[in-house]
Formats: structure tokens, sequence, C-alpha cells
């Protein structure tokens, strides 16, 4: 059997009061474009920053490619790619293009090396002509692009991207997409949280939905479709989340 | 290593980008001191140890701004990383907990080290005073600029708000400092209630002596303040480095 590139195993996050987790398992393979969907506060981001080392479990583990997340961090981070929720960018005295000099560096790239990456990545990312903009300067979607730039630098094997398309406009969604589906079709594993479903239900090849902490259905958008006798992944999703809350 | 490094940098660019207010300000305040307690009153308060009044507060004052810099770049540049939310970069990267909180301490260093230059080029201006071991003296500044970096490095991850520093800083380092022989000898306040005591018990005494005893070049004098020096930054240093492994106010 295959190693999944991402698995979450009987995975718990209790804060102070708030359970944001309850035993949560869930595989996504290697090369998969898996969708994680919930309503606000289903515990998204809670499981996706478990990866990242930002949230601490409270019971249960998160393996990349087998490997202990939280153990072995220093050698899943490096596989890892996160873009955030949270616009994140170390915006005090850099500006665009060292922001992502540093972040390469702190992966270990070479500085040489991440200035040619980082202007790869501006050029593509339609923001080289504010290379040298502070980040005060930009807009909260040319921030965004820069966010994802950050996730991808290092050229990772796992793409995480926690609700990339928030704030986004029509072109730069577009370009996530066709990004992500080149970033597919190279096999690399990319896995991501929206609220857009028309999108998912187009673009990933399976989906989770939870809610509550709780894992609901995964399985490819068709096969829940069918399973629930709608025609959309939004009206599947509508149904599972009303028989969850009563 | 290159991650380390990427880190230590942005450190040290950190406080260089904003050196009007990171290194100046420390440079002039010791100015000062030289001019109206060197040069105004110092004459009047006759030899000290030996020298003119002068010359014994160069030692001390260098000292103080060593502690407070390097203490002040950790805690405000992590407490600045938590509070814009950027810490997230260095923790879901491969860098290690220690690597993060050594890079860091590093950066206190430097700063430590280059404002405590500074400061003695410019009580060069007022009094001369000639350093007779460098070596002795530059080894004395990076020990006590690590233990205090350390420091910084815990107060940075514990406090909750941007007051938090300066409190450490106005109530327990400053009073600490000022209290432990930076303007004055033991044999001055010999005799004085309240002060001799706390001079006495004020571990900051012999980290000064100790320091003006590197600074002249007196090894045997200056071990017990470098022993002393030492044994605090190992325990600081020990507990930055644990509170980062466990994600102390990093991780929720
Ligand atoms: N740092 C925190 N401290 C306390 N509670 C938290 C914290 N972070 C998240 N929570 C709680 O955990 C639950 C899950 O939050 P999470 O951010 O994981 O949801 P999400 O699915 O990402 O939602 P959204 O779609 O709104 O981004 C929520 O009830 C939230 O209030
Ligand atoms: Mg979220």
């Amino acid at each position: 059997m295959k190693i999944p590139a991402v698995s979450f195993q009987s995975l718990e996050k209790v804060y102070r009061n708030v359970t944001a987790l309850k035993d949560l398992s869930l595989d996504i393979q290697e090369g998969e474009f898996f969708g994680l969907l919930g309503p606000n506060g289903a515990g998204k981001t809670t499981s996706l920053n478990t990866i990242a080392g930002l949230v601490k479990p409270t019971k249960g583990k998160v393996l990349i490619d087998g490997l202990d997340a939280i153990r072995q961090y220093r050698e899943t981070h490096r596989l890892v790619g996160m873009m955030f929720q949270d616009i994140i960018l170390d915006s005090r005295f850099l500006n665009v293009h060292e922001i992502l000099v540093y972040h390469a560096g702190y992966f270990g790239i070479p500085r040489r090396r991440a200035q040619e990456l980082a202007n790869e990545l501006l050029k593509r990312l339609d923001l080289w002509n504010k290379r040298t903009a502070r980040v005060q300067e930009l807009s909260g979607g040319m921030k965004r692009r820069l966010m994802l730039a950050k996730a991808l630098i290092h050229d990772p094997a796992i793409i995480i991207l926690d609700e990339p398309t928030a704030g986004a406009d029509v072109e730069l969604r577009l370009l996530i997409w066709k990004m992500m589906e080149e970033f597919h079709e190279q096999g690399k594993t990319i896995v991501l949280t929206t609220h857009y479903l028309e999108e998912a239900e187009r673009l990933c090849d399976r989906v989770a939905i939870i809610d509550q902490g709780k894992l609901l259905v995964e399985g490819s958008p068709e096969e829940l479709m069918k399973r629930q006798n709608q025609q959309h992944l939004e009206d599947v999703f509508l149904q599972l989340i009303r028989d969850d809350s009563v | 290593m290159i991650g380390f490094l990427t880190l230590f940098k942005r450190e040290v660019i950190r406080f260089l980008k904003d050196a009007l207010d990171t290194i100046v300000p420390p440079t002039v305040e010791v100015a000062l001191y030289m001019l109206i307690f060197g040069l105004a009153l110092g004459p009047r308060l006759g030899n000290i140890e030996g020298m003119p009044y002068i010359q014994f507060m160069v030692p001390g004052l260098i000292l103080m701004s060593i502690i407070r810099n390097s203490f002040l770049n950790p805690a405000y540049s992590l407490f600045q990383s938590r509070w814009d939310g950027n810490i997230a970069d260095l923790l879901s990267s491969p860098l290690s907990a220690s690597q993060i909180a050594l890079a860091i301490i590093l950066g206190g260093v430097v700063r430590g080290i280059i404002v405590g230059t500074l400061v003695f080029v410019a009580t060069l201006i007022f009094a001369s005073f000639s350093i007779s071991s460098l070596l002795l003296a530059l080894g004395y500044a990076i020990v006590v600029s690590m233990a205090f970096a350390a420091l910084g490095c815990i107060v940075g991850l514990w406090t909750k708000g941007w007051e938090g520093i300066g409190t450490v800083n106005s109530f327990v380092l400053d009073p600490l400092v000022l209290l432990g022989g930076v303007f004055y000898s033991l044999d001055m306040v010999s005799g004085i209630p309240f002060i001799e005591p706390l001079t006495k018990i004020n571990p900051f005494t012999y980290i000064t002596e100790g320091f003006r005893s590197a600074l002249l070049g007196n090894i045997e004098t200056a071990m017990f303040g470098f022993v002393l020096t030492i044994g605090l930054g190992m325990i600081f240093l020990v507990l930055a480095i644990m509170l980062f492994r466990n994600g102390y106010h990093l991780k929720s």
C-alpha cells in the first residue's frame, strides 16, 4: 500500500474550552487534488495548522509521507508549502522581493538561487513591478499573491492552501486554479480549503466535508453527488450540514 | 545552516535599518552621562579605586549599554513577530526550535557588541581609557550579551503586550544595573543604609566589577563576575530554548 501524503490519525484538538477537532481521521494520497470543505469554524484551519506546526494536537497524529509532523517537523516542513488563511508577511522592514528571498533562506536555499526563484515567481504572479514595494503599498489581492509565492518558493511536494481565493479577483482566482492544475499534472499533492463549492466540484479529485471538528463524508465529488442524490456539490454540502446540526 | 544564518541576518538587519532608534540613542545617552557626571561632577569625587571618577565610570556605562541593547533586541523582535503573526513563517519552516532561539539571541549579541563599541568610542571623547586586554574584554562582553539576549528572548515570549518589555527594562533591569555599581564602587556606599546591602546582594555589582577588571586586564578579579555571568547565561539560555521547544505563547 502506498503511504499517504497527508494522514490525520484520530486527531483531536481542544482549545481551552472549544473542541475544534474530534477524532478526525483522513488520508490524502500522493498526487491528489484534495478539497477540505466545511462551514466557518468547522476545523479546517486547525487541522491544516497542525501540519505547519502552529497547532499542537491534543490527541492523535499527523503524518506527512509517513513522517510524524510533530516529532520530525524539520523533515516534514521541508515537504510542505503552506499558504495560511490569514495574511502573514514579514513586512516591517523588508520589501516584496526580500520577503521571498528570506523566506527561501529559512528553507535552506542559497541566496543567489533564492533571488532567481523569487524573480521567477514574482513574474509569474504578476508582482514583478511591485518587487521593491513595501507590503503596506500592496492591495489585498497582491498580498495574497505574495503569500502564494512564499508557499511555492521551495518547490514543495505537498501544497496546502487555506482559502487561497478568499478576496481574490476573477483573474487571480483563475491564475491560482491554473497554477494548481499545472502542479497537479506534475504530480504534486494539493490540499486546499474553499467556500466556492462549484470550484471544488470542478477541480478536486476528492473532497472531505467536515463539520464541528468531525468528518462527515469523503469521496470524489461525483460519488458524493450520486450518493446523496444531488446535482451539485453545494447541495450535498448543505444537506449534510443541515442533517449534522439536528 | 543557511536557514540559521538567514534568520540571524534578518535579526541584525532589523535593527541596523532602524539605527536612529536602536543604536544612536544609547550612544548619545552615555555621552551625556560622561558630560554631566564625569566632566562636571567627577572632579569633586576625587579618585576611585585608583583612577579619576570619569575613568571609573567608563566600564559601567559600556556594560549598561550592552545589557540593555542585547536584551531589547530579541525581546522586541520576537514580540513583534508574534504580534504581526510572521513568527508562523519560522515555525512552519525546517528551522529547529533551538536554531530559531539561537539566531534571535545572536542578533541581540551583535546589537549589544555594536552599541557597546560605539559607547566606548564615545567615552573616549571625554576620558582616556585604554583597554589592556581586548580579548578578555570582548569575551566578557560577549558572554554578558548572550546572557541578556537570552533573557530578552524569554521576555519576548512571555509578554502579552509591548508594555511588558518596557516594564521589565525599567523596573527590573535598570534598577539592578544602576544599583550594581555602574556609578559607584562598594566602598563609596559603605555604611549607607539600604543602598549598601542592596548593592552587596545584587549580582550585577559583581558582573560590573568583573567587567571593569576585564577591561583593565585583571584576570583574577574578573573571574568571579565572569563565572557568575556564565552561570546566569546558561540558565537563561536553557530556559529560552525550552520555551521555544514547547511552543510557549507561540503555538496554540
Ligand atoms: N487559537 C484559538 N483559540 C481558541 N479557539 C480557536 C482558536 N482557533 C480556532 N478556534 C476555534 O476552533 C474552531 C475551529 O476553527 P477553525 O479556524 O479551524 O475553523 P475553519 O474551519 O478554518 O473556519 P473558517 O472557514 O471560518 O476559516 C472554531 O470554533 C474556532 O472558534
Ligand atoms: Mg479557516
